[in-house]
C-alpha cells in the first residue's frame, strides 16, 4: 500500500466495493477480493526494528539489544517465544524472511 | 493423547482432526497452516496465572481473504472444529493470542492487512483486521491526511479491529472506540457475508458515515462475542486539531480522588475537556521512573509510606490526572481558564503543562497517547514485579467521587491480602469510568501465580457482590464474569449463539458464550 498512488487506490477500491456491493445477495461476491498482495510488507530489518522493537528496546522499557552482537538464532527464539513480559511475535506479524533480516540487523548494529 | 498435535479440540479425535487439517491445507496451502509446537509457540504464551497448556491451540490458520474464511467455516462446520479468531493478536493481559479453550484452532487474520480506504473529508477509515495502528498512522502521515487516531497504550503493535471488537479504549476525544465504529463486514458461521448498517444495501455509499442502518442495530452483537468473524471494519477518525494542550494535575492524597472526579465530571460531560481523561495512581506511573526494589523488599504489597516517598522522589502525585484540550488556540485559552479555575479552588491541585514537565517520561508518553502518537512506554509496568504476569481487573464505576474512592480502597485491600500492589487508574468516560488495575505478579514464581489467581477471583466475587460489573476480562475468567451479569442475559446470549452458530464453531467460551 505504501507505494501506491492514493488516488488510484481509492478509485480502485470504490470500483471493487461497488462490484462487491452489486453482488451482495450472492455470498460468492467475496471471491472478487483476492488482492491480498496489496497489503503491508516489511521492507527490511531496520524497518521492523524501528516500528516494533525500538519502542521498548530503544528506550528504557526493555533491555538494549543493539550493539551487543546478539546471535541471530537467539533473537529468532526470543521473538517467536517471547521472554517474561515481552510478548512473542507471530510469523503473520513478522514473517520468517523479515525476522532473518531483523536478526542480522540487530547483530550487526 | 495425540503425538502429532500439541493439543486437540475438545471431543475431536486425531483422525477427524487430520481430515480437517488436510482440508484447511487444501484451502490455504501448507505454509499457512501451523500445527507443530515450534510454529505454534507465539500463540501459546499468555500473562495469565494458569498453565499456558490450558490455552494451547491445536493449530493456527492464516487466512488472507474473505473467501478463504468462508471455506474455513465450512470445514469447521463439517468436522465441528472450533476456531478462535484474532486480528492483530496483542490482547495482552486479556489472553494474548491464545484461544479461550485448549485445542481450539486459532484463525489469525494478521496477514489480512489492507487499508481499504481513508476518506479525508468525511474522516473515516475502512480497514482489514490485520492492520496495526502503526501501519495506519504511517499511511495517514505519508498521505498527509491530517487525521488523528485514538489507540490503546500498546499502540504500535495492536490494531483498531481487535481492539474495538473487544471494546477497548484510547485517550483522545475518540477514546471510547466502539462509539466511533461505523460499519462492519462479518463472515457468519454459515458462510454468509453480512455488511452491517448501510453496508447491507447495494450501491450505498453511506456505510462508514451512518451507523444505524434500518431495523435492529447489529454491530454490537459482534463485539466481545463469538457470533461472527469480522473481515472489514469502518471507524471514524478525528481531524487533527489546530492546537493541542496536554496537562497533568497532581494531588497528594488518595482521598483527593473524590475532589478530582467531582471537578472532572461536569467538565467532561459538557465537553470542556473532550478526551478520555486518565486519573492514574502513583503506582501506575511509577514503573516509568522507578524500580520497586528501591522502595520495598521481601514479600507483601508496597506500604503507603514507600509509595509517598516514591512519589516525592520522582515528582509524581499520588493521583495524576492526564487530560488535554483540543481546538483552536482561542478555544483552548478559554477552556484552560475554566479548567484552572475549577481545579484551583481547593488549593490542593498542582497543575502542570508541557512547559513545566514536557521532558518528564510519564508526561511524555501520556501526552503522546492523548494525541494518538505511537509509544510503548506503558510496558514499563512489567518491570515493576518482573516475570511477565499480568491481568487487567476492569470494573466499571460511576463518575462520582465517593464511588471511585470506594472502588479504589476495596481493590487495594484485596490486592494487599495477597501481597500485590495497587497499580490502578481510572479512564474517564462521560458518566462512567473504566477502573483499570494491572494485577501484576511474577509468573515464574509459583507462589505469586497462585496468589494472583486467587486474588483476581476474589476481586471479581467481591466487586460483583457490590453490584460492580467488569467491562472486559481475560480468557481464564470469562465464565465467572458472565455469571455475574445474571441468568437472563446469559440465556439471551446463548439463544443468539444457537441461532447464528448452531454447531458452536466460533470461539466457544468467548464472554462465557457457548
Ligand atoms: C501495557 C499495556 C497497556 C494496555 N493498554 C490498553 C489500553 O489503553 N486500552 C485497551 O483497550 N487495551 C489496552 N491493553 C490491552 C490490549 O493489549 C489492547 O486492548 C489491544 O488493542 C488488544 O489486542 P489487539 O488490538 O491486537 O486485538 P486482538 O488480540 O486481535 O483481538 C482482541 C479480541 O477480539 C476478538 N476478535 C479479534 N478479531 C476479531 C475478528 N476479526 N472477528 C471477531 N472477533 C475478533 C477476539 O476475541 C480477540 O481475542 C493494554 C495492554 C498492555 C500490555
Amino acid at each position: 500500500m505504501r507505494k501506491t498512488n492514493p488516488v488510484r487506490t481509492v478509485t480502485a477500491l470504490m470500483l471493487s466495493m461497488s462490484v462487491a456491493a452489486a453482488m451482495m445477495a450472492d455470498i460468492a461476491c467475496a471471491a472478487a477480493e483476492t488482492n491480498a498482495d496489496k497489503g503491508f510488507r516489511w521492507r527490511d530489518g531496520v524497518e521492523v526494528y524501528s516500528k516494533v522493537c525500538g519502542y521498548c528496546h530503544g528506550g528504557q522499557v526493555g533491555p538494549r539489544i543493539l550493539g551487543r552482537e546478539l546471535p541471530p538464532e537467539y533473537i529468532r527464539a526470543i521473538v517467536r517465544n517471547g521472554s517474561r513480559a515481552m510478548p512473542p511475535f507471530r510469523p503473520s506479524e513478522i514473517d520468517d524472511e523479515s525476522l532473518a533480516k531483523l536478526a542480522e540487523y540487530i547483530q550487526r548494529n | 493423547m495425540s503425538n502429532k498435535y500439541i493439543a486437540l479440540p475438545k471431543g475431536i479425535s486425531e483422525k477427524t482432526f487430520d481430515s480437517a487439517i488436510a482440508d484447511f491445507r487444501s484451502v490455504l496451502g501448507d505454509a499457512a497452516v501451523f500445527t507443530s509446537a515450534q510454529q505454534l509457540a507465539p500463540y501459546i504464551k499468555t500473562m495469565m496465572p494458569v498453565p499456558d497448556s490450558d490455552h494451547a491451540p491445536s493449530a493456527a490458520l492464516m487466512a488472507t481473504t474473505v473467501e478463504e474464511i468462508q471455506k474455513i467455516v465450512g470445514i469447521c462446520n463439517r468436522y465441528k472444529v472450533p476456531i478462535w479468531t484474532i486480528s492483530t493478536g496483542k490482547n495482552l493481559g486479556y489472553g494474548s493470542a491464545a484461544p479461550a479453550e485448549r485445542g481450539q484452532v486459532v484463525l489469525d487474520l494478521k496477514r489480512m492487512n489492507r487499508i481499504l480506504e481513508v476518506d479525508k473529508d468525511l474522516a473515516y477509515a475502512l480497514v482489514e483486521p490485520g492492520v496495526t495502528y502503526k501501519q495506519l498512522y504511517d499511511y495517514i502521515a505519508e498521505h498527509k491526511l491530517g487525521l488523528w487516531l485514538s489507540m490503546p497504550a500498546p499502540s504500535a503493535i495492536a490494531g483498531p479491529v481487535g481492539n474495538t471488537l473487544d471494546r477497548g479504549v484510547g485517550y483522545t476525544p475518540y477514546g471510547e472506540h466502539f462509539l466511533f465504529a461505523c460499519g462492519m463486514e462479518v463472515v457468519l458461521a454459515n458462510g454468509e457475508v453480512l455488511r452491517t448498517g448501510m453496508g447491507s444495501m447495494p450501491n450505498s455509499n453511506t456505510w462508514q458515515v451512518f451507523k444505524w442502518g434500518y431495523g435492529p442495530y447489529l454491530d454490537g452483537i459482534f463485539t466481545q462475542s463469538n457470533y461472527g468473524i469480522v473481515t472489514k471494519f469502518g471507524f471514524w477518525l478525528m481531524p487533527a486539531p489546530p492546537a493541542f494542550k496536554p496537562f497533568v494535575i497532581q494531588y497528594e492524597n488518595e482521598e483527593d480522588i473524590v475532589e478530582i472526579v467531582e471537578i472532572i465530571r461536569p467538565l467532561r460531560i459538557s465537553g470542556v475537556i473532550p478526551n478520555a481523561v486518565v486519573i492514574a495512581h502513583a503506582l501506575y506511573e511509577a514503573p516509568v521512573k522507578a524500580r520497586r526494589s528501591d522502595y520495598v523488599t521481601g514479600p507483601g504489597s508496597i506500604p503507603d509510606a514507600a509509595v509517598r516517598k516514591l512519589a516525592k522522589d520522582h515528582h509524581l502525585g499520588i493521583w495524576n490526572v492526564y487530560a488535554a484540550l483540543y481546538g483552536t488556540q482561542e478555544q483552548i485559552d478559554l477552556n484552560w481558564k475554566i479548567v484552572t479555575q475549577a481545579f484551583g479552588k481547593s488549593g490542593k491541585a498542582k497543575i502542570l503543562t508541557e512547559r513545566e514537565v514536557g521532558d518528564d517520561p510519564a508526561f511524555k508518553y501520556r501526552a503522546a497517547l492523548m494525541r494518538g502518537d505511537m509509544t510503548l512506554q506503558e510496558f514499563s509496568l512489567y518491570n515493576w514485579r518482573g516475570g511477565g504476569g499480568s491481568m487487567w481487573f476492569a470494573p466499571v464505576s460511576q463518575a462520582r467521587g465517593s464511588e471511585t474512592l470506594k472502588q479504589m480502597a476495596l481493590t487495594k485491600q484485596i490486592l494487599a491480602k495477597y501481597g500485590l500492589d495497587y497499580s490502578g487508574e481510572f479512564i474517564v468516560g462521560m458518566r462512567d469510568m473504566h477502573h483499570i488495575v494491572d494485577v501484576l505478579y511474577d509468573k515464574t514464581d509459583p507462589g505469586q501465580v497462585k496468589a494472583a489467581y486467587q486474588c483476581f477471583d476474589e476481586l471479581l466475587t467481591i466487586f460483583s457482590a457490590q453490584g460492580y460489573g467488569t467491562y472486559r476480562v481475560n480468557t481464564a475468567f470469562m465464565d465467572k464474569v458472565a455469571e455475574t451479569y445474571g441468568p437472563v442475559q446469559r440465556q439471551v446470549h446463548k439463544t443468539l449463539k444457537k441461532a447464528l452458530d448452531p454447531n458452536g464453531i466460533l470461539a466457544p467460551g468467548k464472554s462465557g458464550i457457548r
